[in-house]
């Protein structure tokens, strides 16, 4: 089916030449994303060394250590129970209200772990409402808060995985000897296991990259140590020393995830797919399966939102809220402007197959893997060199320093943002991109539309609903992000988070309510448009499926 | 139209039919097929003919509505039974091969052998890949398989449990012409060398004659026709089965004093006195000889060359044309008069 051999290829690359083909722009967005990370290993090199570090390893860094696998460990089991279930539910069975939980289950992405953290810690706190549960607290608290808040991506990843399977594996395993109970576990279950490793990997990924919960909840992670390091030590060399360790432990997680993909190859081996037959589920246990899938959405998002909101009503607001939502959406809306057009500009130079667009590509979607807080320290430290070289030759010229304080400016903030969350850009737009194959080209072409009118009447309406997904995903995630924020932002600008995550700290949950419940309110339209936006691979043409949507898995 | 044939059959269907929807129209309607061990029966027919839905409901994954399906005297699937498909002992080759994408061959071929003990399982692992030639390719995963060896481990795998019944839902249709004539010797004579009764569906008629020691014809979710290939071919049952098998000139007709009128001449009819039939009659039965010989004069207007056989095109003196089929080594060139004669060893009666 492919067209390749000696008379089409010249053709190929003629389009190519004519077409888009943003290969630069793709190399500066890898430069932009690998920048930061390669700031900080350089200075945990060459940095001066203090004391601190040894102080650390004496006192602290076990239980940075324990409380991170622990926290990874209790967030993985229990997202996976829950993803995996639930996709398993709403791909295999028809019972009330299935169709909704689809892409409900997919809305606790909109919720801020932090934010979940706040409500259940108040709920069950001894003076909560719910105090005869345990306190939600300590690294078993904030792994369940995480398992909560993150398990969509396995639910996503798993749910797109079940789809796919094709009804004949199934019957096989039965027409060679397995129950159907057996047939599940050995045929069903093994084929999800990878994309439910890439959500695990997604959600432990998350959970080590978090700063505001761990903090709350008295969860020490490396975070909080790269954190302290920073703010409170005021050592940034050591900070790039811990946060290499954090590092290698997420770039270990996903160097495993990859190596068991590849084993492993779990697409269909040939075209023709008979698809699963739902089964009807009887009245009670259809009733018993929507109160399944209605649990992880109440407890992940609503009930905690809902507390949220309660106190939010019971607490006089706090000052300066409208100006840090304000902020908020700005700084979220400009960078998933800006993620959309380079991650767009990405998935182009991934088309043109050039070494340098693909590498670059692949680069920048190891940004997602580098957490918030390493990323922010990585600006700091590129930021602070380019600063300190201004200073010097402006000082030279004009005997002042450099008028611009580049660290700590908004300019600094979206750096560390597109360098974390251009990946989530990529993946998205290369699926749609993907749709627009080069005899489209060539046909549009013979019939005589010239490359911009190419792109506006071709590319860009198969393309469109792509970029808009990974502009709203990008949206929500720097709407979320705290750590980078806290480091990056300029001295008299507060977002949401910050405003939420200061008040947690001096143990003001009423007035941190507000600004959480702030946060969810603007994250939840976009929120619910990506979930029914990926989840509609069976109702639309023009969807997103999941592994395409999330980044760390597209190839 | 059965030969004499003293074994038992290995699965009997009787009346089968099959409802997928409630509501919707039958899939499978009133079938009834006897499969024998050792022999191989090509079920041949359109596509939507019912005959997925009849392999489906051989192996278990489809329930009859009525009929019954009976092996070795056991009844598989019947009113009120319903044997699971784990149950059967049938070896199935799917159309996509539904290979299981986490197994590499070995484990894929292995899979329906747990309960055997570890030496004996590898022993039969190693035996059923080595018997499609892929001993060489034990530990690669369904990906980095080709179609063909994909296709092959499907019909170890199948084989392995030594399975009383192999059921091959188009074991070839997704690939390449050539490919597809080795593979087919080959499934074939592992099929033979088993043992087993063995069902092929395939819509290719060629195919079918080439490979089957039994045809059954499915039309509309029935077997219209059942039997050895030659037999069918020469001597079908109705237009529609002799069209399933190849080309066919049909010439209507009305029964008089035992003989049906045809533009071709008269031919033996042993149905009733003044019924309407049909006469059909296979290009290969009607044989071009010069002009001024004895037989029905004719207009050669084309002439084919074929590989093997050569095709003449030609017209009877009514304006009708009809295919003639001969060795590429006959002579006769369009423009030609001819005589067209009748070889009634090619010809039958059928009902109209």
């Amino acid at each position: 089916m492919a067209v390749t051999g000696p008379v089409t290829q010249p053709l190929r690359r003629r389009i190519g030449q004519t077409g888009f083909r943003p290969v630069w722009l793709a190399a500066l967005a890898g430069l932009l994303c690998a920048g930061p990370l390669i700031a900080v290993a350089w200075l945990a090199i060459t940095g001066t060394w203090t004391d601190y570090l040894g102080h650390i390893y004496q006192t602290r860094l076990a239980g940075y250590l324990w409380n991170t696998v622990i926290v990874g460990l209790v967030a993985a089991c229990l997202s996976g129970v829950i993803g995996t279930g639930t996709a398993w539910l709403v791909t295999r069975h028809v019972f009330p209200g299935r169709t909704v939980f689809q892409w409900m289950l997919a809305l606790p992405l909109a919720m801020p772990a932090y934010a979940a953290a706040y409500g259940w810690y108040d709920l069950t706190q001894a003076a909560g409402p719910l105090s005869m549960l345990p306190t939600v607290r300590g690294p078993l608290g904030a792994g369940l808060i995480f398992g909560l808040v993150f398990y969509p991506y396995v639910y996503l990843l798993a749910r797109e995985a079940f789809a796919a399977q094709s009804a004949d594996a199934y019957d096989a395993a039965r027409t060679l000897g397995c129950s159907p109970f057996q047939a599940f576990t050995r045929t069903a279950l093994p084929m999800v296991r990878p994309a439910v490793a890439a959500g695990l990997a997604l959600v432990v990924m998350e959970a080590l990259a978090d700063y505001g919960t761990v903090s709350h909840l008295g969860a020490s992670t490396l975070t909080v140590g790269v954190i302290r390091a920073w703010a409170g030590e005021g050592s940034t060399p050591d900070a790039a020393r811990i946060a290499m360790v954090l590092v290698t432990i997420t770039f270990l997680i996903f160097m495993g995830e990859r190596a068991l993909r590849r084993r492993a190859r779990q697409t269909s081996a040939s075209g023709h797919r008979r698809p699963f037959q739902r089964q009807r589920l009887a009245p009670l246990a259809g009733i018993a399966a929507a109160l399944i899938c209605a649990a992880p959405v109440l407890i992940g998002l609503v009930i905690p939102a809902a507390r949220l909101g309660w106190r939010a009503l019971s607490t006089p607001a706090a000052t300066g809220l409208w100006q840090a939502a304000g902020h908020s959406i700005l700084l979220a809306g400009l960078s998933g402007l800006m993620a959309a057009f380079v991650g767009l500009a990405l998935a182009y130079a991934i088309r043109t197959k050039t070494l340098t667009g693909r590498a670059s590509a692949r680069i920048a979607s190891m940004g997602y893997g580098v957490p918030g807080a390493v990323a922010a320290l990585g600006v700091l430290i590129i930021l602070g060199g380019f600063q300190g070289w201004l200073d010097g030759a402006w000082r030279a010229m004009t005997g002042s320093p450099f008028p611009l304080l580049l660290t700590g400016s908004v300019i600094a903030l979206l750096f560390a943002y597109q360098a974390r969350f251009i990946a989530a850009a990529i993946g998205p737009s290369e699926s749609a991109l993907s749709r627009v194959t080069p005899s489209l080209d060539a046909a549009a072409r013979t019939l005589g539309a010239r490359p911009l009118t190419l792109a506006l009447r071709v590319h860009w309406p198969l393309v469109s609903s792509g970029v808009a997904l990974a502009g709203l995903l990008v949206f929500v995630e720097v709407l979320k992000e705290l750590p980078a924020t806290m480091i990056l932002r300029p001295f008299n600008m507060d977002t949401l988070a910050v405003t939420a995550h200061n008040f947690a700290a001096d143990e003001r949950l009423g007035q941190a309510a507000l600004p959480a419940v702030l946060l969810v309110l603007v994250a939840l339209p976009p929120m619910v448009w990506i979930a029914r936006q990926i989840t509609a691979s069976e109702r639309q043409r023009d969807a997103i499926a999941p592994s395409d949507a999330f980044p760390g898995l597209a190839e | 139209m059965r030969d004499e044939r003293q074994t038992l059959p290995r699965i009997v269907i009787e009346g089968a039919e099959v409802r997928l929807q409630r509501g919707a129209g039958a899939a499978v309607l009133g079938t009834s097929l006897a499969l024998h061990a050792g022999r191989v029966t090509a079920l041949l027919g359109p596509s939507g003919a019912g005959k997925s839905t009849l392999l489906r409901a051989i192996a278990g994954l489809e329930r009859l509505h009525t009929g019954t399906i009976r092996s070795d005297g056991t009844v598989w699937s019947g009113p009120g039974v319903h044997l699971p498909p784990e149950a059967r002992r049938c070896g199935v080759v799917f159309q996509d091969f539904a290979l299981f994408p986490h197994l590499n061959a070995r484990q894929n071929v292995g899979f329906g052998l747990r309960h055997l003990p570890g030496e004996e399982r590898k022993a039969r692992i190693a035996e059923a890949l080595r018997s499609v030639e892929l001993t060489h390719r034990a530990h690669a995963y369904p990906h980095e398989l080709s179609g063909g060896e994909q296709q092959r481990v499907a019909l170890a795998r199948a084989l392995a449990p030594s399975p009383s019944v192999m059921l091959l839902d188009e074991p070839f249709s997704g690939l390449d012409r050539r490919l597809r004539a080795d593979l087919s010797a080959m499934t074939l004579e592992v099929l033979r060398a088993s043992g087993t009764a063995a069902l092929i569906i395939t819509h290719d008629a060629e195919d079918a004659l080439a490979s089957a020691d039994e045809i059954a014809l499915m039309e509309a979710g029935s077997i219209i026709q059942s039997g050895a290939p030659d037999a069918l071919y020469l001597a079908p049952v109705s237009e529609n089965a002799a069209r399933m098998l190849g080309e066919v000139e049909v010439f209507e007709a009305t029964v008089s004093g035992g003989k049906a009128e045809t533009p071709l001449g008269a031919v033996p009819a042993r149905q009733d006195e003044a019924s309407a039939v049909k006469v059909l009659i296979r290009p290969e039965g009607i044989a071009v000889s010069p002009g001024g010989t004895p037989g029905t004069p004719a207009a050669l207007t084309e002439r084919r060359a074929a590989g093997p056989a050569v095709q003449f095109t030609a017209m009877l003196e009514d304006g009708r044309a009809v295919i003639a089929r001969a060795p590429v080594s006959h002579r006769a060139q369009p423009g030609e008069q001819v005589s067209l004669q009748l070889d009634l060893t090619f010809v039958s009666v059928v009902a109209g």
